[in-house]
């Protein structure tokens, strides 16, 4: 199955290598401490370039969600329907995630989710969301 | 603004053109120029966009412009060209140049496009690649396969049907409201793509669902073709042209996770804070009352009810009832899109959204509203009100 990855030299990067340890790393201001989202190298709040990783807790609500049924590219036709998400994380952040196929899911804006890290490889992890309820993977 | 709109040109909308991007932007600024009533060598400012290709200097070379001595560019899709436009002003303005063209010419359909995942993705080994830093497609949000525009304009609706607690059948009446009220409006409009094809609620209802809750009606038309407008001083423009148009007030707006999409912005079911709207009317010296019709960038049906909103046309969470009781169709309190918009006229990023408050103006609409003040907004992005005196 046809897999959409980040090109290869930006999983070299902490966000990307944290995930394929296994687990949702942000990057955070070391001066003010505000966590940002995508990651980026200065602080939207104070401006200072000091910043670290720190592990999210993988708690959040979904702030939307939509069922992609058209496939935009033809290696997409095998994998519609799909379901992306915009999950809002308790450390204040967004991030763009999904659910991984095979979950039948009854989603609701403002529900609350947990994070799943799915290994695709060695090399590429994606941070998925389910309700709080559901078993995990 | 102290300018004026006194050329309007295209090229028609088609699903093919046959010709190169350069052919037809050449062939829109000509006839804008005609239009105006203006020379060729008039012309000594352009500005275009960053994502087409055909550059100044083609422009330049082609119609062999003897001194071209302002040229600006902007970005993001179509939702800046009330920002070029004010670029264009600003320049007249500040005395850069005295007659400027603002030109989009795009292969859209027959070209690149836009709603398709090929332009931001490359297949490699039976994969699909991300090198895009921003959204649409970019590293982040490509993954779990959030690709294209529409596809981020159903997340902003699920959030809003979140926020005001609409229902699945709620919101089928006021996208579907929208798609079939322009559709509409270009089945008398002899530019439209669709202006032979009607739309009714029944026929909405039954249209293909492509990214829940947006079906196929919900979702712009791919369009090759050019525009161009042509800016004046307003002084210039009222000494040799009745029917200049005004730029009562043009401005730009993005905040933190709006641009290019809105996906990181605190909130995600509206897409522009009140205060863009309260300063570009103040700045106009008018009122929401005041504006006559509407023109909103309805890359999907999602951005008509949203900009209602965001605007003050209506308060919030109201779109449905207005959508609903009819009041941007003919006759309705604010007529929006008459020309069919970018769901049924053509997706011509907006130019063509900024093209019909012209023809409104000027009384050369095809679904003429009496009207002396529109207002254009795309997206909120960028945003326009335009007068007759």
């Amino acid at each position: 199955m046809t897999v959409i990855r980040p090109a290869g030299d930006f999983l070299d990067l902490p966000y990307w290598k944290h995930l394929a340890s296994g687990r949702l790393h942000l990057n955070r201001c070391d001066d003010c401490g505000a966590v940002r989202h995508p990651p980026g190298p200065i602080c939207p709040k104070c401006r200072s370039f000091r910043n670290s990783w720190v592990p999210a807790s993988g708690v959040a609500t979904l702030n939307s969600f939509t069922e992609v049924r058209h496939p935009v590219h033809p290696l997409l036709a095998p994998k519609v329907p799909y379901i992306v998400t915009l999950v809002d994380l308790e450390e204040g952040v967004r991030i763009v995630s999904g659910i991984p196929a095979g979950h039948a899911v009854d989603l609701r804006v403002g529900m609350p989710l947990r994070c799943t890290v799915v290994k695709i490889d060695q090399h590429l992890a994606l941070p998925y969301f389910l309700p709080a309820e559901q078993d995990q993977p | 603004m102290k300018t004026s709109i006194v050329g309007i040109g295209q090229t028609e909308f088609s699903t093919n053109s046959g010709r190169s991007e350069l052919q037809l932007a050449l062939e829109a600024i000509v006839a804008a120029i005609a239009d105006a009533g203006l020379e060729i060598n008039d012309i000594d400012g352009l500005v275009r966009y960053t994502w087409d290709s055909t550059t100044e200097a083609a422009i330049v070379n082609a119609l062999g412009l003897p001194s071209l001595k302002y040229y600006g560019e902007t970005e993001f899709g179509g939702v800046n060209c009330c920002g070029a436009v004010a670029q264009a002003s600003a320049a007249i303005e500040a005395g850069l140049a005295s007659c400027v063209v603002f030109y989009r010419s795009l292969n859209a359909r027959s070209g690149v496009r836009f709603g398709r995942g090929e332009r931001v993705l490359y297949e490699q080994d039976g994969n699909l690649i991300s090198r895009q830093l921003e959204p649409p497609g970019d590293i982040y949000s490509a993954p779990f396969g959030l690709l294209v525009p529409g596809q981020h304009h159903a997340l902003y609706m699920r959030s809003y049907m979140g926020k005001y607690g609409l229902t699945d059948e709620e919101v089928t009446e006021m996208l579907g409201a929208v798609a079939v009220a322009q559709r509409a409006y270009a089945n008398r409009n002899p530019r439209a793509l669709l202006r032979d094809r009607t739309l009714d609620m029944e026929q909405y209802r039954a249209g293909r669902m492509i990214y829940t809750p947006l079906r196929i009606f919900d979702l712009c038309l791919e369009t090759d073709g050019a525009m161009a407008l042509v800016i004046l001083s307003r002084e210039r423009a009222r000494a040799f042209k009745s029917t200049s148009i005004d730029i009562l007030a043009a401005g730009q707006y993005i905040h933190p996770g709006s641009a290019p999409m809105l996906l990181y912005a605190p909130i995600t079911y509206s897409l522009a804070p009140s205060e863009v709207g309260e300063e570009l009317l103040g700045n106009a010296g008018l009122s929401t009352s005041d504006i006559e019709v509407a023109m909103i960038y309805d890359a999907t049906s999602v951005m008509v009810p949203l900009a209602l909103e965001d605007f003050g046309f209506v308060e919030r969470g109201e779109a449905l009832s207005f959508l609903r009781s009819g009041g941007h169709c003919p006759g309705g309190r604010l007529p929006v899109n008459t020309h069919g918009g970018l769901l049924s006229e053509g997706y011509f990023h907006g130019l063509n959204t900024i093209a019909e408050a012209v023809r409104q103006l000027r009384g050369e609409s095809a679904n003429q509203i009496e009207c002396e003040t529109a207002f254009v907004t795309l997206r909120g992005a960028s945003s326009m009100v335009l007068g007759r005196t």
